[in-house]
């Protein structure tokens, strides 16, 4: 390794060290640099400027050679990521290529990943449902994993700082399982999804909900967002082009250039990081060491703090390759349990059915949400022979289409023309809690390396018996719920599909009240380097069953604040 | 998009082997932009006035009037799989044959009603259920079914339609759960 001179050492000085450019990461970079801490941003993938670096965002369908599909030479050399349903070809140039971050799968694991700046919150989904006391104390009352550190009373108010800048746009509901936050106007449901709330209201009383999903689009309050350069959302629903309005939350629209504005970010890309340096004097972590991912050098970066938010499984990795002698198997690692206790959410079961009433009405325009179950099953005591519970994806959809039978100016006629009205179409998805175990890990494997010369990491994850009882339970209660709104021709689906797709992976460096049980504490410190935070789905405890990412942004602006010694905004 | 523009030069140049009188596929160049298919000028007319019959000319212009057959050889060529590719070329090569039992003539050489019978027929061929891969019958359909389909797609999701008969917008507009289908005005548009 080089040995720098002074002055070097001091261009490579920083107050604070973020790993990762992505969702949690540009929060914790956006709070330390709004409050005058001089911060290196590291992300190991290329830059991705807001609207400039989004070739695709305005193309037109006939402008894509292949219409949005992908050749058989790209799936065929990419069978992991092309089981991921955005991975198309408007948007495959966001999406790590299987060869380019090899690991070894022990079982099968579909690791889905986005090395540029802004990671994957230029893909993701955007639900973001808050989770409440259910949730936190989940582990406590089940008894499984250990008890989070922290409840809803510690988060709530970082929930409401991070919804307000990023912008979410839902329906007040008045759910305990699914505290209300701070909304924009909310999109609307149709019909049909109307008519399904009054049958559950009608057959469940005040058991089952089905709402509003709320979404991380802008829907009101715009002079606010201006401010961010951030415009109303379109409804185009092409948002993992990356969205020209700046319409749904990102990194690269909303934190990475606030960050920027304050002149007390700087951005390093193109540099994978290899580990976090260890003084063993002090006793705490003093710098990172990167690998440029073009020349392959190594490099050294210093700083007072230490933000790890590579993504879940890459902030495992980076730990695990953190080794001193105070720390021979990865920093922090007291505990033994790092790596240990990865979890996801279970995607694999889904279901669908026609409705044929309400036939007189349509939809018109897009809606970049829809409907959403939050979690009945287990909600307030135990009460099925599996541990936990579920929510669900909703939508009822009906539109025009054209009769595509014959040939001939029939057909030319019928398609210019599309005026058939089929059923309404009804569909749900699972997303259920999965508990975390010490069989279910992560570790280095200590003979293969991937192209930047560090060890490939190997995922041992995989469903287990409380995962297959509540695909079953899932599956009955959604039957049960259709047949009783009077839907039709009702099919059941378990896709099988590996764990990782879900691309919901969490744990690893959870967090916990005991350094003996734990990695982190309730302040995602890790209890043995103080100044090292971990504030991506790596802290998590448990899974819950919302999609995680809004926690992890109110994770890391909640942690920023507390390494900055900042009273609760 | 590149790639078409290179097969339209292509076109150009190799057009006057088009014209050269001769019915041997074997001396005719095969076209290089499609590495997985071998495709002679001859065959590409040929799935052009297929795709032509498909949606065939009138006050908006055809599938073969706007090329529609380069897309649905990019489509083949590069989307579909090995087995695709094999009953596609199978059916392709075969359909003049087919053309002359079914329609009496070389499909060039037909009609209008001529042509829309022999591409009704090739999609209505009955296939035995333990039909072999090669069964030219089974590669006849396979070969139809995919014209068809790519040649919907390909005319629809066109520049031409999608900007002068049909303008598509990136903004659907906002949402509205509950429109009546009887407040819906369309403007026909006729073929």
């Amino acid at each position: 390794m080089a040995n720098f001179n002074i002055d070097a050492v001091k261009e490579r000085t920083f107050q604070a060290i973020v790993i990762g450019s992505g969702l949690s990461g540009s929060w914790a970079a956006k709070e330390l640099t709004e409050h005058g801490v001089k911060t290196l941003v590291i992300e190991r993938g290329r830059d991705v400027k807001h609207i400039k670096d989004y070739p695709t965002t305005s193309m037109l369908p006939y402008e894509f050679e292949h219409r949005g599909q992908l050749t058989q030479e790209i799936q065929k050399e990419n069978p992991i990521v092309s089981r991921c349903y955005a991975f198309r070809e408007d948007a495959a140039h966001f999406f790590v290529k299987d060869n380019e971050h090899p690991y070894v799968q022990e079982k099968p694991f579909d690791w889905i990943r986005g090395y540029q700046v802004g990671g994957k919150s230029l893909l993701w989904a955007r639900q973001v449902q808050r989770w409440s006391d259910f949730d936190f104390e989940g582990p406590a009352r089940d008894g499984f994993a250990v008890d989070w550190p922290i409840r809803y009373r510690d988060i709530a108010p970082w929930y409401s700082h991070v919804e307000k800048f990023a912008g979410v746009s839902g329906n007040k509901d008045g759910l305990a399982s699914l505290p209300d936050g701070e909304f924009l106007p909310g999109f609307p449901l149709n019909v049909v999804e109307e008519y399904f709330q009054g049958k559950l209201k009608e057959h469940y009383g005040d058991e089952r909900h089905m709402i509003l999903a709320r979404c991380a689009h802008i829907t009101g309050n715009f002079d606010y967002y201006a401010q961010q350069g951030r415009a109303k959302c379109q409804s185009r629903n092409l948002c993992q082009r990356g969205c020209p309005f700046g319409g749904y939350f990102s990194a690269n629209s909303s934190t990475i250039p606030w960050a920027e504005k304050t002149g007390n970010m700087t951005l390093r890309t193109d540099a994978v990081v290899h580990s976090i340096i260890y003084d063993e004097e002090k006793g705490i972590a003093t710098g990172v060491r990167v690998i440029d991912a073009h020349t392959k050098e190594m490099e050294e970066y210093y700083a007072d703090v230490i933000f790890v938010n590579a993504a879940a499984l890459n902030t495992n990795l980076i730990l695990l390759n953190s080794t001193s002698n105070r720390f021979p198997n990865g920093l922090g690692n007291d505990s033994g349990l790092l790596g240990k206790y990865v979890a996801f959410h279970n995607y694999r079961a889904g279901i669908s059915a026609q409705y044929e009433g309400h036939l007189e009405y349509t939809t018109q325009g897009g809606r970049p949400t829809s409907g959403y179950f939050p979690r009945f099953r287990n909600l307030k005591k135990q009460e099925t022979d599996f541990l936990r519970g579920y929510a669900a994806g909703f939508g009822a959809n009906r539109g025009s289409y054209a009769d595509q039978n014959g040939i001939g100016m029939e057909l030319k006629e019928n398609l210019l023309n599309p005026d058939k009205y089929g059923p309404w179409n009804i569909g749900s998805h699972m997303m259920g809690e999965t508990i975390p175990k010490e069989s279910n890990y992560v570790a280095l494997d200590p003979n293969q390396k991937d192209p930047f010369g560090m060890p490939q990491l190997k995922i041992n994850v995989d469903y287990d018996d409380n995962d297959e009882k509540m695909i079953k339970d899932y599956l009955e209660q959604m039957t049960e719920m259709f047949e009783k709104a009077g839907f039709t021709n009702i099919k059941t689906r378990d896709d099988k599909r590996a764990p990782g797709l879900d691309i919901h992976e969490m744990g690893g460096v959870r967090m916990g009240k005991d350094p003996k049980t734990s990695l982190l504490n309730g302040n995602h410190q890790l209890h043995a380097v103080p100044n090292v935070y971990v504030t991506d789905g790596a802290s998590m405890t448990s899974t819950s069953t919302q999609n995680p990412s809004l926690t992890y942004m109110a994770f890391a602006a909640r942690a920023a604040h507390h390494a900055m010694n900042l009273p609760i905004i | 998009m590149k790639r078409r523009d290179a097969l339209r030069s292509l076109a150009l140049i190799t057009g006057g082997l088009v014209l050269v009188p001769s019915c041997d596929f074997s001396k005719e160049d095969i076209l290089s932009a499609y590495q997985n298919l071998q495709i002679t000028p001859s065959l590409q007319q040929l799935l052009k006035e297929i795709a032509g019959t498909i949606i065939p000319g009138g006050d908006i212009k055809s599938a073969a009037e706007i090329e529609v057959q380069d897309f649905i050889l990019v489509m083949v060529n590069d989307c579909i799989d090995a087995g695709g590719h094999k009953s596609f070329m199978q059916g392709l090569q075969g359909f003049e044959d087919f053309s002359k039992k079914s329609g009496g003539s070389a499909f060039s050489k037909l009609d209008q009603a001529g042509r829309k019978a022999v591409v009704k027929a090739a999609l209505e061929v009955e296939v035995a259920t333990d039909a072999k891969p090669e069964d030219p019958q089974k590669a006849t359909k396979e070969f139809i079914a995919m014209a068809k389909r790519f040649t919907i797609q390909g005319f629809m999701m066109s520049e031409y339609i999608q900007t002068q008969v049909k303008p598509y917008s990136l903004i659907p507009g906002d949402y509205q759960g509950a429109v009546l289908i009887s407040d819906l005005k369309h403007e026909r548009i006729n073929g």
